[in-house]
């Protein structure tokens, strides 16, 4: 056998930009970071598939951009910190080949 | 545009696209809204479709974008990068694969070719319910009205969460599915799997790709491309699961099994959904209520049973059987009369099935399944097969196997268990 080719990981950024969005000026997604702190497992790091929710230090951060709209987010936070829109006017993101 | 049409439709899924065609073959002046910039830009799912049912919905199906038809069929159970795998491999046909987003697109196609109108672009906020009757929806400022509207908006539904008719969503209720589609050259596709050119395969493995938390991957060939995912439970998965999904997702594309498909592949799209899970809470309490009827994943109606999903199938077929309620009520939408809905779809194959497999949520409860009984075939596996001078026997294989990893009365139980649930 030859020498096997090795794939290598693809970092989420650069899988993501193989995405369409358009995305809305104004974010469908608000979150009260501040009911974070008393959020023991902050699953909505580990499960928004697409990354939107970082930790940065013991903050939460939020970004809107590469949102998917799986709704994923809003179910698994326990704490009623997100309020949740769908993008208006056919924003957000456009798939192509799913 | 006139302010009153006979039907709304929310939602161009499959669901709302087949009551749709259906109501407009029928006469009805119907208006679909969908928020994507057109039918299919919000759509995703794992890959395979099954024919018959959707057949029954809409006309002329050969004339969907039909990438393959899947013959052969293939389940794993993974462990430590290795994979014991039941092939079938049959002359099949009884589903094809396909990009949902395309799909979706056909169907609304169908409908709108039928009479049926569509505007796209538009959010519906919630229902118009007057006097307790739904009287139309409400979209920003706008109102529409309607005689009764079918409620074909999905598994995130909003609407009906936020007219009061179900509770809000919980974790323990739905999975989250992804997936990386894949480009491979059509010769690849065929090649690596053993496929002619119209030819398919739907693979789904369990194991460690989801340490060992409930769900499984899926991998559907489509002409040329690949759609590679995972679908994680998330009762579980929020307190369990330590690392990032996508890392999850990765792991299988660069794991040993899979990475040689993938050495030349492009990434086309990286897209991701929820699932409907528990199917008994997810049921909302009635189907139909004065002037509305509820359809497809927004109404609970998916079938996993592990080895295959049937989710777009039960959805037109709903779909048509709402246009089917709603044709016969002559003008009386009252929740009595529409209620012969509920009726339709309990003694359809949709509500039989969903019965008679009730039982396969708690199959999911079952940590075992994910993870000691990989663990043990593939463990059996390698002493029956990983041979080096002495050869083994069946029964030591197994006992050792299991030894320390779970009892036999346990072990039985679970197969009993599976036996009885699938
Ligand atoms: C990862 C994954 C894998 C799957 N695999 C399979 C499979 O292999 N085979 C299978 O048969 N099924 C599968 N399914 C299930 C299948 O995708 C769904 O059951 C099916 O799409 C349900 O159809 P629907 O029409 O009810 O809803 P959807 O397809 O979700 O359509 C709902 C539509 O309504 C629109 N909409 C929603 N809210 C609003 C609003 N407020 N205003 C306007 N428009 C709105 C949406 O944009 C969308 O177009 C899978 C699902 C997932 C997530
Ligand atoms: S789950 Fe909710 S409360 Fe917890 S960290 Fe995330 S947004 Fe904050
Ligand atoms: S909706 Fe889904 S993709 Fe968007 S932020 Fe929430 S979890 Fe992430």
């Amino acid at each position: 056998m030859s020498e096997q080719v090795k794939i290598k990981k693809i970092r989420l950024e650069d899988m993501l930009n193989n995405n369409v969005w358009d995305v809305d000026p104004r974010p469908h997604i608000t979150v009260d970071t501040g009911k974070c702190k008393d959020c023991e497992y902050k699953p909505c790091i580990r499960l928004c598939p697409v990354g939107c929710y970082v930790l940065h230090g013991d903050d939460v951060l939020f970004s809107y951009e590469g949102c998917v709209e799986c709704g994923t987010c809003r179910v698994v936070c326990p704490e009623e910190a997100i309020t949740w829109e769908y993008p208006r006017s056919g924003r957000g993101i456009h798939f192509r080949f799913s | 545009m006139q302010h009153k049409f006979d039907v709304i439709v929310i939602g161009a899924g499959p669901a709302g696209s087949s009551a749709a065609y259906n109501l407009a073959k029928a006469g009805f002046n119907v208006l679909v809204i969908e928020r994507g910039r057109k039918p299919g830009a919000k759509s995703m799912f794992g890959g395979r479709v099954y024919k018959a049912p959707v057949e029954k919905a809409f006309d002329d199906l050969d004339k969907a974008p039909i990438h393959r038809w899947v013959v052969k069929e293939r389940i794993s159970m993974v462990y430590d990068e290795e994979a014991l795998t039941i092939e079938y491999d049959g002359r099949g046909r009884h589903s094809f694969t396909t990009y949902l987003t395309d799909l979706s697109s056909w169907m609304a196609d169908k409908a709108v070719s039928a009479g049926a109108k569509l505007v796209t672009e538009v959010v519906v906020d919630k229902l118009l319910i007057e006097d307790g009757w739904v009287k139309g929806i409400v979209s920003g400022d706008e109102k529409l009205y309607a005689d009764v509207v079918v409620d074909a908006e999905g598994i995130n539904r909003l609407v009906l969460e936020r007219s009061g008719l179900v509770e809000k969503l919980r974790p323990e209720h739905v999975a989250l599915g992804f997936k990386e589609v894949l480009k491979l050259s059509k010769e690849d596709v065929n090649k690596f799997f053993g496929l002619d050119d119209d030819e398919g395969l739907a693979w789904v493995f369990m194991g460690e790709y989801t340490d060992g938390l409930p769900g499984g991957g899926f991998l559907y060939t489509n002409k040329d491309s690949v759609s590679l995912g995972l679908v994680i439970y998330l009762g579980h998965a929020v307190k369990e699961l330590e690392r990032h999904v996508y890392d999850l997702i990765e792991r299988v594309r660069l794991s040993r099994i899979f990475n040689k498909y993938f050495r030349d592949a492009r990434v086309m799209e990286y897209s991701a959904h929820m699932i409907p899970a528990d199917i008994k809470a997810l049921r909302p309490k009635r189907l139909v209520y004065n002037g509305l009827v509820i359809a497809g994943d927004a109404g609970g109606f998916l079938l996993n049973l592990g080895y295959t999903y049937r989710g777009v199938d039960f959805a037109a077929y709903t779909g048509y059987l709402a246009a089917k309620a709603i044709s016969e009520a002559s003008g009386d939408y009252s929740l009595e009369s529409l209620s012969k809905y509920e009726r339709y779809i309990d003694e359809s194959f949709v509500g039989q099935d969903l019965k008679r497999f009730s039982g396969v949520h708690d199959l999911y409860e079952n940590r075992r399944l994910f993870k000691e009984y990989p663990m043990l075939a593939i463990n059996m596996m390698r002493r029956l097969f990983n041979l080096e001078y002495e050869s083994t026997r069946f029964k030591d294989a197994f006992n050792e196997s299991r030894k320390g990893v779970v009892g036999l009365t346990t072990l039985l139980k679970d197969l009993w268990g599976v036996y009885r649930k699938l």
